[in-house]
């Protein structure tokens, strides 16, 4: 089981991610609705895992993945976008993003990703 | 698709009451299309022809291709395409609809032919209709002026809300629109980089509670009204049709996805121009908003 904090200013997304996670026995301790949001709570509750939206305002999830590899630069973060954002994407990777997620979301896909980066984490 | 648009239309018109469309719907999803139907339907065989073979059928062990082969109606190629149609959604419904004895075939093919009349659609239109292909069937019912990529766009959003919303969705005509008062909208734009100045933009609004059939589904919950959170539920299934969209396009521009917005309550939606495409979902009227080379804007 791993602690999870989800960045995602979308309602819908973080209850399907919430749901998803918990079902698989992993811990939400954490949601943020903005990138600067994400960074903070990120800081305080220092989580195994992030996932963390690409699209977002206030701070979007490139500028707040970038901030919180800051803080620790072994964070485990899986971005989460839509298709058709490779752009960005590749962004991601530059900036030390661990896996990607595309919505809409299968659950097996997010699961599997978690479960192979708590490994590396554990 | 094409079994609820020409369903409501037999409705509209008295040859079919709305719970006989509903039965001849039930039926539908049991059917297996038998081959005489389908030969007449193509045109292959006269209904004369094909009641003869249904009537040797019954003294003779054979099957009905293999008789109307026999008898010089068909051949073994014609055969082969007539039982590559048997899961077609025009095929059963028709099916369904005689097998309950709503209609006859004749008045089944008289009241289809009426309905291109209602429609002004040519023979190759109907001959799309019939394919039951939503990426056939959608062009019919936009405006001859739409870009092709906005063409896309839209195939995309109806083909996503077919497959993760409501496979018996189906759409109305469309039409150009500068703007639009409403309750509750979401939508999202996509902007091209610094190498393309496109921007397009898609969303959807709807009267009452229309917009829930799209939210509810989409998010597994059972939303009460059109508020934040459902319109939320929205919004993502718009980000959904979006990224499959700029992945489409990706080979030819870049296309960042812009936050998408919603808002509940009173709103005047406008665009420049917009293409406004009526789609009924589970019983509703929503509207899909699409612009290209332009914004939505509230």
């Amino acid at each position: 089981m791993s602690r999870i904090l989800i960045v995602d200013d979308s309602r819908t997304s973080r209850k399907i991610l919430r749901s998803i996670l918990e079902d698989a026995g992993h811990e939400v301790i954490g949601e943020a609705m903005d990138g600067q949001d994400g960074v903070n709570k990120f800081k305080e509750l220092r989580p195994d895992l992030v996932t963390l939206d690409i699209t977002m305002p206030v701070m979007d999830g490139l500028e707040a993945l970038r901030c919180i590899r800051e803080v620790d630069g072994g964070a485990k973060v899986i971005m989460v976008t839509a298709a058709g954002q490779q752009n960005k994407m590749i962004d991601a990777i530059k900036l030390g993003a661990s896996e990607f997620v595309t919505k809409p979301f299968e659950p097996d896909e997010i699961i599997k990703m978690v479960n192979k980066l708590v490994k590396v984490v554990e | 698709m094409i079994n609820q648009l020409f369903g409501n239309f037999l409705v509209k018109t008295g040859a079919l009451t709305r719970d006989q469309l509903e039965r001849a719907f039930e039926t539908q999803k049991k059917v297996r299309v038998k081959l005489g139907l389908i030969a007449v339907t193509e045109k292959l065989m006269t209904l004369e022809q094909s009641e003869e073979v249904n009537k040797l059928q019954s003294v003779m062990d054979k099957r009905f291709g293999d008789i109307a082969v026999e008898k010089g109606y068909l051949t073994d190629d014609q055969v082969g395409r007539l039982l590559g149609l048997q899961g077609n959604q025009y095929l059963t419904f028709a099916q369904a609809v005689t097998d309950n004895g709503f209609m006859t075939l004749k008045e089944f093919e008289n009241a289809f032919n009426e309905y291109q009349k209602a429609l002004a659609f040519t023979a190759t239109d109907m001959e799309s209709l019939k394919s039951g292909d939503s990426d056939r069937i959608v062009p019919l019912f936009l405006p001859d002026d739409v870009e092709e990529l906005q063409k896309e766009h839209i195939l995309i959003a109806v083909r996503t809300l077919l497959r993760l919303i409501d496979s018996d969705a189906y759409i109305g005509r469309a039409s150009w629109v500068s703007s639009i008062n409403t309750k509750g909208v979401a939508f999202q734009c996509l902007v091209g980089d610094q190498n393309s100045d496109s921007k397009v933009a898609l969303g959807f609004i709807g009267e009452d509670n229309a917009l829930l059939s799209v939210a509810d589904t989409f998010a597994k919950e059972e939303f009460e009204k059109v508020d934040l959170d459902s319109l939320d539920a929205v919004a993502e299934f718009i980000n959904c049709i979006n990224g499959m969209f700029a992945t489409k396009v990706s080979s030819k521009t870049f296309l960042d996805m812009l936050p998408p917005i919603y808002r509940e309550g009173s709103v005047t939606v406008t665009g420049g121009r917009m293409l406004k495409l009526p789609i009924y979902v589970d019983g509703n009227e929503l509207q899909l908003l699409s612009t290209y080379d332009g914004m939505i804007n509230i």
